[in-house]
């Protein structure tokens, strides 16, 4: 009986194999709970006004290293990290690091107003309906994501920062 | 008088019914042995007019459930009273039916006591109409409830059987290591059934007493955004608390036995609505249990098992074994459908997820993956008699505790549905 | 294991090695069974197993591992008792915010907790071992189905009319008679009795075969299927894109997108209703039972600048849906279902008087959103500039206005004001919307001397706009969930058929007088032996059925 039984043991057991090591090895990908965007993975795109109302496009930015940092004025962790980011831009800038504060959806008003009182001379933009901190995945603030050159993230950091952490990451970012 | 109200008399007569019909399988039964008259003319006598009165007992029921369907405005299968109620309702229906496969009367000796004791239970919960919460306003609420109760019916019929097996079996005089292992176990098992009596006891003798407790008790609890929230609520015990909440202070006490205090508080591990009290009742089911068994024990001299085990004499036993197995075949594919199927539609329907690992679900799930190895154990393994047997009781057990225990001890989604 | 002895059977059939019964007569070839009195054990009609096999390599080992039953159930087992360990305690996922869970488990349940959490049971039914159960079982169910199905569909597709004695003599249900008249007119009235309890009859010459309900033989396997369609099902929602589990929150008269999606939601509103006191039974009474709530929810696709933060997007309308939590709103694959509300009601915006207090003259009303307010007003002969705003105005350690969160919880505008009787290039206003805040933070104080020159009021609620509630929508699509359903009533047809249904079969040979009968069942042996008798009773031979009875284990 059966001239195909090898056969057909060959073909289940591979399929056995394929979809239950798919599905195992999806159980050990499952324990991670957030949706924050990975690193190594490409940021999400998005196009947001600044503070002249004018759009800023991130992927205008690919091929050169951006630091990417999720703000809010209700957020004091996120208002202490600002003079950091000033002095940071002010180090690196002219090596081509951009960084872009993007408002987590706050009025304009108020956007203006901090970035007036803390001299913000980087890129702040306006985050709307909170679309783009979704896309990225965020639970809490402040949330910093640094992108490299190529526009692929090097590192996502949850929480507040002092200037030498800011530093270390940069400094990877503009190898 | 409204119909509710006529409801709940019919409910009563039924319950006598029941009781007389119990009384008589039992005179069916043991007066084979009296003296002048022919014992099958007597067996067949008496269990066609123990029959007719459970039968009758069973119209009574379902005049009842449909009068309060159509006085409450709902199906009652909404909250404790109306789903144990129910519940009972379908194992005389699930009763009736093998017993028309079978024709084997002597099944209603045991299928009989199960409803009664289930029907008594039903009634230590408050028995009002209660109009529904959103959640519980579905079509899916009748379906998926009457459905899984119904399979759940059978699997009682199959545990009554299965017990019955076990009882006429077990040989009583045996006094090797595996015979008494046997007995210690028929025995445990009749005494956890007369816990489960005597929590219908307690509750309704503190309840006749007229006994109240009440408490203070202090919940910390986080919320959705992190705050830490302290709530103060009155716990009220209607038994003399053993066990007081978790976290609480006594603010009146009804004495009882001369003790004014609660002796031990709730471990604040216990979940759920009502802990504390929940276990107090628990601990106090034990008791009240374990004392009746105590006083049937003085008074009969012998263990219960082997008080029973004459009485069953002329039975055979591979009937039994049949019995159990069918009723178990009827109800696994009604639980299937109505306990998981329609359970997870419903749960499609109502939360977007048709399984969310909610504690009852997983053990509707653990109850239905016993019973498929019940099955497999039966068709390929040929486990039949005993270890079949004692599938079955294990398997209500399980069914039980689906029901009740889960509700008692593990808080989830489905804790509306409260027990006490 | 069985030998590989000879499988040639006496009626001259070569059996496949693992063969118990021969193929074609049913006479017992295995030893031990031979020697045996024990009825026959006609699982599977005693043919082998695919996997059955002289020589098993490691190919075979394996298969043979999983083509067992007992394996099966010990996999059934394992997995129930696994799955009541997940029930100890509260599972993770079902904890939304913040949840910590190598801190919750130890803080809320002491050392079991810590325990709890160390062995990975707060995550029990995602777990490796508990998902490795799960495909072993559905590895069990392909390969015992394969294993089985096809020498069992070839057993029963040609059987042999006239058994070999033993056969008959060791099923469980057995009669042996001697009768007399004409042997081959008996078979036939015995035939037709049976014909009449829905059996097909085969005859040949003295010897017949009855059978009903083979269809229910499948039973098994087709629920097999079913199920096994079922875990394929669950396993594709690991897709990516096929499974979408999130939340929107939307307050009263919003339009929020519906992140993961071409989707925005608006609500028309929130509605709660609580049962009359006359609807409730005694120990219910105020006791705030909810009857019913609901969000009047319209669905819009997005049609351009959907990916474009900067430009407004462009939205039709889809679909308008009262969702309840029985009723979710449908579109296509997605599905919003009520899930929680929220009955604070937030401020949007108001049309507040200016007032000159030293004349008693009110001027205005003016429009003032809360959210990206014009910054300039011309309000009667006042002039005013919006310098600053706090959406949830707050004085932090240090002294300075802050704001808590981005949601109007308590506005509060810095006007600057130009007009009479105030200094030329303006005077500063404080301005707090809800009187509570204006207590709170002691408005009059902070604006001082203009207290008394100007007051800035809402005159009536009909000047205050402001969404009663906030409803929280769960946020579902699952393109699996339509081939759970598939494989659902797959499993549910095949085990109706497996058990409401048996599979019943009476051979019957005549040689000479004596007449052997035997019979076989799936299930439910008490109906075989009353349908046996009663076709014997129509025939002239009038017996109990329990006599049919040859004991042994009934299945």
């Amino acid at each position: 009986m059966g001239k195909y039984r090898k056969k057909v043991q060959v073909v289940v057991l591979l399929a056995v194999l394929i979809i239950g090591g798919y599905a195992i090895f999806q159980s050990f990908q499952s324990n991670d709970r957030t949706n924050l965007v990975k690193v190594g993975q490409m940021a999400p795109d998005f196009r947001l006004a600044n503070l002249n109302n004018e759009p800023v496009t991130l992927s205008d930015y690919i091929g050169t290293p951006v630091v990417i940092n999720f703000w809010g004025t209700f957020c004091e962790p996120c208002i202490r990290e600002i003079p950091s980011f000033q002095k940071q831009y002010e180090k690196w800038n002219e090596q081509g690091l951009e960084i872009i504060g993007i408002n987590l959806s706050e009025d304009s008003l108020t956007v203006a107003n901090y970035a007036r009182k803390f001299n913000m001379t980087y890129t702040v933009v306006r985050d709307v309906d909170r679309k783009t901190e979704k896309k990225y995945g965020l639970r809490s603030y402040p949330t910093t994501f640094f992108m490299k050159a190529d526009g692929t993230l090097q590192a996502a950091v949850v929480g507040e920062m002092t200037e030498e952490q800011m530093d270390e990451h940069i400094k990877q970012i503009m190898q | 008088m409204s119909l509710l109200d006529f409801s709940s008399s019919i409910f009563i007569v039924a319950f006598f019914l029941y009781c007389f019909a119990f009384i008589f399988y039992c005179i069916a039964v043991s007066g084979k042995k009296w003296s002048n008259r022919d014992p099958k003319v007597h067996e067949a006598r008496w269990s066609k007019i123990a029959f007719i009165t459970s039968s009758s007992g069973l119209i009574a029921h379902i005049v009842f459930f449909v009068t309060r369907w159509i006085g409450g405005g709902q199906a009652p299968v909404s909250n404790m009273y109306e789903f144990i109620t129910f519940l009972g309702m379908a194992i005389m229906v699930a009763y009736t039916i093998i017993h028309f496969i079978y024709r084997k009367p002597l099944l209603g000796m045991f299928a009989l006591p199960l409803t009664i004791i289930i029907v008594a239970y039903a009634s230590v919960f408050p028995q009002e109409v209660q109009p529904l919460i959103p959640a519980l306003q579905s079509i899916w609420l009748k379906i998926h409830v009457t459905m899984a109760a119904t399979g759940e019916a059978f699997f009682a019929v199959g545990f009554a059987a299965g017990l019955m097996y076990l009882l006429r079996v077990v040989d009583f005089k045996d006094s090797s290591k595996k015979g008494r292992k046997a007995q210690r176990w028929v025995e445990f098992t009749l005494i956890c059934i007369l816990i489960i009596c005597g929590f219908i006891v307690a509750s309704f003798g503190f309840k006749g007493a007229g006994y109240i407790a009440q408490f203070e008790q202090e919940t910390v609890a986080v919320s959705g955004v992190g705050e830490i929230q302290t709530k103060v609520a009155t716990v009220e015990y209607t038994m003399p608390p053993i066990f007081k909440p978790f976290n609480s202070t006594a603010q009146y006490i009804t004495p009882f036995l001369g003790i004014d205090n609660a002796l031990l508080e709730t471990p604040s591990w216990f979940d759920g609505v009502n802990a504390g009290r929940k276990l107090n009742t628990v601990v106090w089911s034990i008791i009240v249990g374990l004392l009746m068994y105590a006083i049937i024990r003085l008074i009969i001299r012998k263990p219960i098992a082997a008080a029973i085990h004459p009485m069953l004499d002329g039975i055979d036993p591979d009937d039994l074994d049949e019995i159990s197995y069918r009723a178990i075949a009827i109800g696994f594919p009604i639980f299937t459908l109505g306990g998981l199927i329609f359970a997870m539609i419903w749960a499609e329907i109502a939360w977007g997820r048709f399984w969310a690992w909610d504690p009852k679900e997983v053990w509707a799930l653990i109850t239905w993956l016993f019973y498929s190895a019940y099955l497999h154990f039966r068709l390929s393994r040929g486990w039949h008699g005993r270890p079949s047997a004692w599938l079955a009781v294990i398997g209500f057990v399980i069914v039980l505790f689906t029901l009740v225990g889960v509700n008692l001890l593990i808080a989830g989604m489905h804790s509306y549905a409260g027990v006490d | 294991m069985l030998l590989p002895e000879n499988t040639k059977c006496e009626c001259g059939h070569q059996n496949a090695v693992g063969t118990v019964l021969c193929e074609t007569c049913g006479k017992p070839i295995v030893k031990e069974i031979i020697e045996s009195s024990e009825p026959l054990e006609m699982r599977y009609d005693g043919v082998a197993r695919r996997s059955q096999k002289a020589n098993p390599d490691l190919l075979d080992k394996i298969w043979n591992f999983f083509s067992s039953v007992k394996i099966a159930i010990y996999l059934i087992i394992a997995t129930f008792v696994g799955a009541m360990f997940g029930t100890i305690f509260p599972q993770a996922n079902t904890f939304i915010n913040n949840f910590e869970p190598s801190i919750y488990y130890e803080e809320t349940y002491g050392t079991p907790g810590k325990i709890y959490y160390l062995l990975g049971l707060h995550n029990t039914y995602n777990s490796w071992w508990f998902i490795t159960l799960l495909v072993m079982i559905g590895t069990s169910l392909v390969i015992c189905s394969i294993d089985r199905v096809l020498p069992l569909y070839r057993a029963l597709n040609k059987q042999q009319i006239r058994k070999h004695h033993s056969f008959l003599t060791r099923q469980k249900v057995t009669y042996t008679t001697t009768i007399e008249g004409n042997a081959q007119q008996w078979v036939q009235n015995y035939g037709q009795a049976l014909r009449k309890k829905g059996y097909k009859v085969h005859i040949d010459d003295t010897a017949l075969l009855a059978e009903k309900n083979r269809f229910s033989r499948w039973g098994p396997y087709i629920n097999h299927i079913g199920l096994i369609l079922v875990l394929l099902a669950l396993l594709a929602r690991g897709i990516p894109g096929w499974n979408l589990d999130g939340y929107v929150k939307v307050v009263d008269g919003d339009t929020v997108p519906i992140s993961g999606t071409n989707y925005y939601v608006k609500s028309e509103g929130f509605k709660m209703e609580l049962y009359d006191n006359g609807e409730l039974p005694e120990s219910l009474q105020n006791t705030g039972r909810v009857k019913n709530f609901e969000t009047n929810a319209i669905l819009y696709a997005c049609e351009s600048n959907c990916n474009d933060d900067y430009e407004q997007p462009q939205l039709t309308e889809v679909l308008r849906h009262t969702i309840l939590i029985n009723d979710p709103l449908r579109y296509e694959d997605l599905k919003l279902h009520q899930f929680d509300y929220d009955l604070t009601p937030r401020i949007n915006a108001v049309s507040p008087m200016i007032i000159n207090k030293e004349t008693g003259e009110s001027f205005g009303p003016f429009d003032l959103s809360m959210v990206d307010p014009d910054l300039s007003y011309e309000v009667g002969p006042y002039r005013m500039k919006l310098i600053d705003k706090y959406m949830d105005f707050s004085i932090n350690s240090d002294g300075e206005p802050i704001t808590l969160s981005r949601e109007p919880n308590a506005p509060a505008f810095i006007f600057n004001i130009q007009g009479p009787n105030l200094k030329e290039t303006g005077e500063v206003f404080m301005y707090f919307p809800l009187q509570k805040d204006k207590v709170r933070f002691s408005q009059n104080t902070i604006n001082r001397e203009l207290t008394d020159k100007i007051d800035i009021k809402v005159d009536g609620m009909e000047n205050v706009s402001f969404s009663e509630a906030t409803t929280f929508l769960n946020v579902r699509m699952d393109k699996a969930v339509k081939y759970l359903w598939i494989g659902a009533i797959i499993s549910m047809f095949g085990l109706l058929l497996g058990t409401y249904w048996q599979h019943r079969r009476i051979w019957l040979r005549i040689d000479d007088d004596t007449l052997t009968l035997g019979a076989h069942t799936t299930k439910n042996w008490y109906g075989m032996r009353a349908e046996t008798s009663y076709a014997l009773g129509k025939v002239g031979i009038e017996l109990e059925p329990k006599s049919l009875d040859n004991g042994g284990n009934k299945g």
